[in-house]
């Protein structure tokens, strides 16, 4: 270490210790704003209440009648596709087997697709 | 051979080096200035409040197989109280002072035709200019009435429609 003044060695470490540690708080401030960014987008994109109330509805619209003149479950159902398809852009299929004598519980079979998020269903009356 | 002098002015240098290089990276990556509402979290609480809100009012009471608020507020076209029942639900807060959140509501309805259409069914008074950062909240209800409003007998029976309701706070 000929000619190499090694006085304040300690200072100058100090210095570059802090510069540092300036540096990477400052990255840690930068990244606080987005807190939570992923978690609402997340929560944004992915369509529960659309699921939730769009079961809801096919479960209800099930018990419908279906004669006379109206043909309400099956009006209902099909307004349902159709304003699945315009409005929700989610294609909504339903099936439903009525109770039988052998089985006395109604199956409906419930399908959502939006493109990005699949739910399938068989619901059963209990 | 190697020199060993000079050896606290490399270092120097090599950390001079490495802070100007963060600086550039924290220069470059503060161009996109976030703010809370870039974050969506605020946009995620309206959404929540406000489905929320209509699924309440789209219950019957106490859980009976009756109408719901929203059913008959929907066959009844009744702007008024669908304002207040809204309005009332989402701008309450602990304390006396209320939020202000606005809304524009629509049904959306298929028509003898087949074919899907929105009328507006209430609004808070507030004008939507497109400016307002907006969220988009729905729910089904299934009414007996055939939109647009008909009074032959073949056009009634029950229909599904979708009551959209747009809302921002202001």
């Amino acid at each position: 270490m000929a000619g190499l003044n090694d006085d304040a060695q300690w200072i100058v470490l100090m210095g570059f210790v802090v510069s540092f540690s300036l540096f990477f708080i400052a990255i840690v401030l930068n990244q606080s704003t987005v807190i939570g960014q992923t978690t609402a987008e997340a929560v944004l994109e992915f369509p529960k209440n659309d699921i939730r109330d769009v079961r809801d509805v096919i479960i209800r619209s099930e018990f419908l009648d279906d004669d006379g003149i109206f043909f309400n479950k099956s009006n209902v159902q099909k307004d349902i596709r159709t304003l699945s398809l315009s409005r929700q852009n989610s294609v909504v299929n339903i099936s439903s087997t009525p109770p039988t004598a052998e089985n006395p519980y109604t199956t409906v079979d419930i399908h959502y697709n939006n493109g990005v998020t699949i739910y399938n269903e068989i619901w059963r009356s209990k | 051979m190697v020199n060993t002098e000079g050896q606290l002015y490399t270092i120097e240098g090599i950390a001079a080096g490495l802070i100007m290089l963060m600086t550039a990276y924290i220069v470059v990556n503060s161009t996109s200035v976030y703010t809370l509402g870039d974050t969506h979290i605020s946009d995620m609480q309206l959404e929540v409040l406000g489905s929320d809100a209509l699924n309440l009012m789209n219950t019957a009471p106490n859980s009976t197989l009756g109408r719901s608020p929203l059913q008959t507020i929907v066959e009844t076209d009744d702007a008024e109280t669908f304002r207040s029942m809204f309005l009332t639900l989402v701008n309450n807060r602990a304390g006396s002072d209320r939020d202000h959140i606005q809304f524009v509501a629509n049904v959306t309805y298929v028509d003898v035709g087949g074919s899907v259409r929105s009328t507006v069914l209430s609004d808070s008074l507030r004008p939507f200019v497109s400016g307002e950062h907006a969220v988009r909240v729905s729910d089904w209800v299934i009414v007996e009435k055939r939109f647009p409003d008909c009074s032959a007998q073949s056009c009634s029976g029950k229909h599904a429609v979708l009551v959209e309701v747009l809302l921002w706070r202001d």
